[in-house]
């Protein structure tokens, strides 16, 4: 081993010229501050990816934004389309009439008071309700339930409840 | 400036073995100041290795920052069972030899300039003068020779000559980095320099 050593000697010496190749004047003042710099940046960028992931799931919405991003009038156009539907929808909800639900709910109402009350209300031949609180409700019907109740009973006499007086 | 002068050797548990503990734990828990401090310690050292295995400046320095980000990236995973100098060490030379095997036959040298001792370093003078058959040979010529002949030898063997004749770590300590038995580091030093004497057989052996 010894003689191996001696045979190297001569190119220990030649590979020692490699200690001597030295980087540019300064170069190591900034490397610390450089390898410091990337990983900040790439704790930046992971946090950028992770939202970027976030969004990932909903890819279809990205799109769509990137959409408005290079088409402006198509976004203007969605705005639009968007503002009709708000102002349709207003105007729909402020109409009476257009509610049939709203009507119906007003319809048994009535109809439950004027059975409370004894009383047969004539109510509006609409066979739309009709159907409806068959189709719902089967027990609940808006027969004419009041002539059960709006007829006399013969059988009936009436009781004169006011007592003599001494 | 004199990269990994073999009489300024210094050994990989050094420099400061506990303060080096305590940054690797600040570090951990992300501190970059502490790791800032780890990479001005141990950069000119990995700088000079990566170096000498790419024959390449602009290489070596991103094979360096890469291998110190890696590190910081990966220090959630060094469990302490080597010194954190040849676990850094076992990456950026791990990285190295990737990036040299994808690059195979691309080769594109960029060498740094001969510092100023160089001329006045007695062995290379003697070489010169004395035993270099082709006495008009100067330094830079022996440096491209030198660097060329480097080159031709595979990896691992490069490895271990710039490790032990340039950088002067000792064979346990290549074992530790290249994860290998000493026996396996001797046998590639011997052969790796064989190759290289051969190479440079016109620089070397006397008239």
């Amino acid at each position: 081993m010894k003689q191996s050593e001696d045979n190297f000697e001569t190119l220990r010496r030649l590979l020692a010229l490699k200690r001597h190749e030295s980087p540019p004047p300064g170069y190591f003042n900034s490397f610390a501050g450089q390898v410091i710099a990337r990983i900040r940046a790439g704790d930046e960028t992971a946090q950028e990816e992770e939202v970027g992931s976030l969004f990932g799931e909903s890819s279809w919405l990205l799109k769509f934004l990137q959409v408005f991003e290079t088409k402006p009038a198509f976004a203007g156009a969605f705005a639009c389309s968007l503002c009709l539907l708000l102002l349709f929808g207003i105007v729909y909800a402020e109409r009476p009439d257009a509610t049939p639900r709203t009507a119906l709910l007003a319809a048994v109402t009535e109809s439950d008071t004027a059975f409370a009350a004894g009383t047969s209300p004539a109510l509006p031949p609409s066979p739309e309700p009709a159907g409806l609180m068959v189709s719902t409700n089967p027990v609940l019907s808006l027969e004419p339930v009041a002539s059960l109740f709006g007829q006399q009973n013969p059988l009936a006499q009436p009781v004169n409840l006011s007592l003599p007086s001494n | 400036m004199i990269m990994a002068e073999p009489a300024a050797r210094q050994d990989l548990e050094s420099p400061a073995p506990v303060d080096e503990e305590v940054l690797v734990q600040r570090s951990r828990r992300g501190d970059l100041e502490a790791y800032d401090e780890l990479v001005r310690r141990y950069q000119e050292r990995i700088y000079a290795t990566l170096y000498h295995m790419t024959s390449n400046h602009e290489d070596a320095n991103d094979l360096a920052q890469e291998s110190f980000i890696k590190a910081f990236q990966a220090l959630k995973s060094f469990k302490g069972g080597s010194s954190f100098y040849t676990w850094l060490y076992r990456i950026a030379v791990n990285k190295t030899i990737n990036f040299l095997k994808q690059r195979k036959n691309r080769i594109h040298v960029s060498l740094n300039d001969l510092d100023l001792n160089a001329e006045h370093d007695p062995d290379l003078v003697a070489l010169i003068s004395d035993k270099t058959p082709r006495r008009e040979a100067g330094l830079t010529e022996l440096q491209e020779k030198l660097n060329a002949a480097l080159l031709k030898l595979s990896e691992p063997h490069r490895l271990v000559v710039v490790l032990h004749d340039v950088q002067g770590l000792s064979h346990d300590e290549i074992a530790k980095i290249m994860d290998c038995n000493i026996g396996t580091v001797r046998s590639r030093l011997f052969y790796a320099r064989q190759q290289l004497q051969g190479y440079l057989s016109d620089y070397l052996n006397p008239r």
